[in-house]
């Protein structure tokens, strides 16, 4: 399918891998490049990814997770084709698809809410988390209607709908999560663990179909978000001033020396 | 004489000079560069908790410190690094860097004091100097040896904490507690000591 240039009203889409043909052919920005990272989120179906016209991921995996990649801001043409076949017979095509400069984006290769192959860009929110927080960000990209995510039996995003994205800062730690349609306890996708690590962001695309019962998780993290505690208080007794008081006991010493040293000058004196 | 006696008086203090080691603690905050080569690919596994090798004790043979460690957080009040409430353990910060890290900063802060309970495990971490040797027991039970390298104060204004609770450089132990002057109004000392170790070589 040939996808319109609406996706750069995101302000994005680019190009999971770019090879050093691509790159040279981008425009010069004085800005810097994005972080581009690509999930594929369409099972059951192993794609070449091409850029540009080179090839930059070959045999790319369903629920796999490419890049990132430091991508100099420009317009990129993206063709998806399945492993070998030519770029003129695409599963997906974006053409000029716009990359800002100094984002962070994840192209994800999913299926629509009605079951067809997409690219849909997100931006990644990588701001700092607090100290102790982690950043949970469910985007829902399966063929599969408005659903509701749990976690520990509680909805935490509500009536998420393809290809929209829904996120918190959490406290750092394990959950139990769940996905079910939108107003009912009917589970879409079976409650998982997973382990939110402090000072990342953690990405669960929902992908696959419900009508071709492939619904399942694919998961991106990215690191490196975390903020140092506010400080370190450790003292409240004020006990090391009151310690030997070594000033002084040098001044004394010091007095003691002079003193002495006047009294030896004074006898010299006296002797001479 | 007695004039030049007294003009030498802030070096016969006693004092260690407070700072010493500051470079070395630049240079191991340092990011290593990434690696080139191809696209990476990974997995989209659902994150699940990684090992962790959480210190369990600390012990200082040039302080006859010998101090369990606690596992701590921050603070929910206030924001801060949750320093056990006693002053004899001290607390491991469990969201960076445990014993098993390759990169990074494994931090453990200790009270110097406090008005209930008076000295604290930290009390004379400020006497570390650069070359003495701490001993860290893990919860796994393996004991791995650090050699001083720093030993700094900031003012708690001025400390560069994200050099401290940095998750990227060489690996390297990083303990923290009070100093400086104190301020009996707000019960508050003013600055931070900073000790820097390095793994020993073995």
């Amino acid at each position: 399918m040939r996808i319109r240039r609406t996706l750069a009203g995101l302000a994005v889409v680019a190009a999971a891998t770019v090879g050093a043909g691509a790159l040279a052919t981008a425009p010069a920005h004085a800005a810097g490049p994005s972080k581009v990272s690509v999930v594929h989120g369409i099972p059951g179906q192993p794609v070449d990814v091409y850029v540009n016209g080179a090839k930059t991921l070959n045999n790319f995996q369903p629920s796999t997770v490419a890049g990132p990649l430091d991508l100099p801001a420009g317009k990129y043409d993206i063709v998806i084709v399945k492993p070998g076949d030519p770029v003129s017979s695409p599963i997906i095509k974006v053409d000029q698809a716009a990359v800002p400069a100094d984002a962070n984006i994840t192209l994800v290769a999913h299926l629509t809410a009605d079951g067809k192959p997409t690219l849909t860009p997100f931006v990644n929110d990588v701001s700092k988390v607090a100290a102790g927080k982690a950043r949970l960000v469910v985007r829902h990209t399966a063929a599969a209607p408005a659903v509701d995510v749990r976690a520990g039996g509680q909805p935490v995003f509500k009536n998420l709908t393809n290809p929209n994205e829904a996120k918190a800062d959490i406290a750092a730690g394990t959950v139990s999560a769940d996905v079910v349609l939108a107003g009912t306890t009917t589970v879409a996708i079976p409650a998982a663990s997973l382990t939110l690590a402090e000072g990342t962001s953690t990405i669960v695309y929902a992908v696959g179909s419900a009508e071709g019962k492939t619904l399942g998780v694919v998961a991106q993290k990215i690191e490196g978000l975390h903020s140092t505690p506010g400080g370190v208080p450790s003292g409240t007794g004020g006990l090391l001033e009151q310690r030997t008081p070594w000033g002084w006991y040098a001044l004394a010493t010091a007095a003691l020396i002079a003193a002495v040293g006047a009294g030896v000058v004074l006898r010299r004196r006296v002797r001479a | 004489m007695a004039a030049l006696l007294l003009l030498a008086l802030p070096g016969c203090s006693g004092e260690p000079a407070p700072s010493v080691g500051g470079a070395t603690v630049s240079a191991l905050a340092s990011p290593a560069a990434p690696a080139s080569g191809g696209v990476p690919v990974q997995g989209g596994a659902l994150p699940s908790g990684a090992a962790v090798v959480a210190p369990a004790r600390l012990e200082i043979g040039k302080l006859k410190l010998a101090a369990r460690v606690d596992a701590v957080g921050i603070d929910a009040a206030t924001g801060d690094f949750a320093v056990p409430p006693s002053v004899d353990e001290v607390g491991w910060y469990r969201f960076g860097p445990g014993l098993e890290a390759t990169a990074g900063s494994i931090v453990i802060a200790g009270h110097v004091d406090s008005a209930e309970q008076g000295k604290g495990a930290f009390f004379r971490l400020r006497e570390l100097a650069p070359g003495d040797v701490l001993k860290v027991t893990g919860s796994d039970g393996s004991v791995r040896v650090f050699t001083v390298v720093a030993r700094e104060v900031f003012a708690k204004t001025a400390v560069p904490l994200e050099r401290y609770f940095a998750r990227d450089g060489v690996v390297r132990l990083t303990l923290i507690t009070c100093g400086g002057p104190f301020d009996a109004r707000t019960r508050h000392y003013r600055d931070n000591v900073v000790i820097t170790a390095q793994p020993a070589a073995r």
